[in-house]
């Protein structure tokens, strides 16, 4: 589902690469966690799925597509296939949660009707079908970012992705919402989240890639956050 | 496409942005009209030139009896009109001419006058009171000094009219007029450009967070850029619109009813020279609104 083949990514600028010669496999409906500590590379391996930006070299295979070869009119077709949450939720503070979620497919032209019936059953999916009403800012920060999983599965994308989703939440919020994600990802949605939350980790026991500044250090099928040497 | 949701935009655009967006109207409204006006001027040269440039005529007017110009002493008489037309016939710069009688020429005058005051007893002027007169059609109407000169000093030669002498400045007056709106509307439609792009700016920096998650979600390019280029084009239709107006209004009590009434001897441009000028503000308008928008959409909603 989604493939690196050596890839290595430069910033311009001095400075060694962010990625450096990363290589990936994951398959459909695997549960990944991307961890590392802050500058490893994470968030570029993200963005270069997205599309975001592209590989100085090596190939980006998502869905069976090079998506750095993509034509620039074909890259909303892909990210549609990919929903996406980040550490700072990115809500839209004067639409409503319902609104917010709808958005999502108003904006890639879905009916009506089907928007209609989505939206409150993806609410109720993250357990705030009784605050499709309210605005982000009456919510806590769990709640906001339950809000961001609704928005970013509601036109259930093969793959999600997410950048340090926990990052700002404690830690019984954070359990919360990496249930939520692994009932997204027992729907056969592939999951790949980077974290440097080490609790988050051990306590999934997922496939863990570990980079260390732009290198894959460690590529384990089940995995805790720290490897061996504590 | 959900068409709902850019009107949507375009309304709360528009809102957001109300001073900006009459700036840009305004500025749009000026340039354009000058931009208008100097199509109008130029169109009125050419309309001027062709009749007066091409087929520019040399009146030789003949010596009447009891002429008051000093190089008539007595009507012309027959053998001076014929060594007159010899001149005439026998010049190289010459390409046709006839001779216009007194009546021919009392004709004219109650033409433009209308008949009734020269009627009956107390009429002001009667066929004797005009000039005989040769209308000489040039070969090239920038060769005309030699017959010129030939013609001015025979006897029974009252004098001879060039209308390039009068025509010649109103012409260049024209142009000058033209180039400097030409000029004026120049500065103008670049403050109109750098608004345009400021008004841009703002907008995508105000609805960044929205473009931001659009991106991410999928959204078509078109899809994030059409709230923009419908901006553009209610601002540059304002625009357009305006200037259209003041042209019209111009067209109409300027020149219609006004120039072309008092003086007759130019060939005014009317409503087919303004439905020229008016096609091309029309294209011009769009064009200043919308290119900025293509080129700095491409820039903040890069996917
Ligand atoms: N847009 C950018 N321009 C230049 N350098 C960048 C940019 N984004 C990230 N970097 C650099 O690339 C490296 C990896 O960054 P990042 O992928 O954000 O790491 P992580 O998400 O693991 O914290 C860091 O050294 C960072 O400074
Ligand atoms: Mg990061």
């Amino acid at each position: 589902m989604i493939r690196f083949e050596k890839v290595t990514k430069t910033y311009p600028g001095p400075g060694r690469p962010a990625l450096d010669n990363v290589s990936i496999d994951i398959e459909k409906g695997e549960f990944v966690f991307l961890v590392g500590a802050s500058g490893s590379g994470k968030s570029t391996a993200l963005r270069l799925v997205l599309r975001e930006s592209r590989p100085t070299s090596g190939r980006v295979h998502v869905a069976g597509k090079e998506v750095n070869r993509l034509a620039g009119w074909k890259v909303p077709r892909l990210r549609r296939q990919i929903g996406t949450v980040f550490q700072d939720f990115r809500l839209l503070s004067n639409k409503t949660v319902s609104e917010n979620v709808a958005f999502a497919l108003q904006v890639i032209g879905r009916p009506k009707d089907e928007i209609r019936d989505v939206v409150p059953r993806t609410l109720e999916l993250v357990g705030l079908q009784d605050k499709g009403d309210r605005l982000p800012d009456e919510l806590s920060g769990g709640e906001q970012q339950r809000v961001a999983i609704a928005r970013a599965f509601v036109n259930r994308p093969m793959i999600l992705i997410a950048d340090e989703p926990t990052g700002n939440l404690d830690p019984t919020t954070s359990a919360g919402i990496m249930n939520l994600l692994d009932r997204i990802n027992a729907t056969g949605t592939t999951v790949l989240m980077a974290t440097h939350d080490n609790s988050v980790v051990d306590q999934m026991q997922k496939r863990v890639i570990e980079l260390d500044h732009g290198r894959v250090t460690r590529d384990e099928a089940t995995g805790s956050y720290g490897s061996e040497v504590v | 496409m959900q068409l709902r949701h850019s009107f949507t935009e375009l309304r709360q655009g528009l809102r957001r942005n109300v001073s900006m967006h009459i700036a840009v109207v305004l500025t749009l409204f000026v340039s354009l009209t000058l931009v208008g006006f100097g199509a109008l001027l130029n169109q009125q040269a050419a309309a001027a030139a062709d009749q007066w440039g091409s087929e520019l005529q040399i009146t030789v007017y003949l010596c009447r009896d009891g002429d008051d110009n000093p190089s008539c002493d007595a009507e012309v008489t027959e053998p001076q009109k014929q060594a007159v037309q010899d001149v005439v016939e026998d010049s190289p710069e010459v390409d046709t001419w006839y001779l216009e009688s007194k009546e021919e020429a009392f004709e004219k005058v109650k033409d433009l006058y209308g008949d009734e005051r020269f009627e009956g007893p107390d009429a002001a002027l009667t066929a004797d009171d005009m000039a005989e007169s040769i209308w000489i059609t040039l070969e090239d109407p920038n060769e005309y000094q030699g017959i010129t000169s030939q013609v001015v000093g025979l006897p029974g030669v009252a004098g001879v009219q060039d209308l390039r002498e009068v025509v010649g400045p109103i012409l260049s007056t024209i142009d000058r007029i033209k180039i400097a709106s030409w000029a004026i509307a120049g500065f103008l439609v670049l403050a109109a450009l750098l608004l345009v792009a400021n008004t841009i700016r703002l907008a995508a920096l105000a609805r960044r967070k929205e473009i931001g998650i659009m991106r991410l979600v999928g959204a078509s390019t078109l899809y994030i850029a059409l709230p923009f280029l419908m901006e553009a084009l209610v601002t540059a239709f304002l625009g357009v619109a305006l200037a259209a107006g003041a042209l019209a209004a111009l067209v109409k009590y300027g020149i219609i009813d006004d120039l072309s009434s008092e003086l007759e001897f130019i060939p005014w441009i009317g409503w087919p020279e303004y439905g020229v000028a008016v096609a091309v503000i029309g294209i011009l308008g769009p064009v200043l609104t919308v290119l900025p928008t293509l080129l700095l959409t491409r820039k903040y909603i890069k996917v």
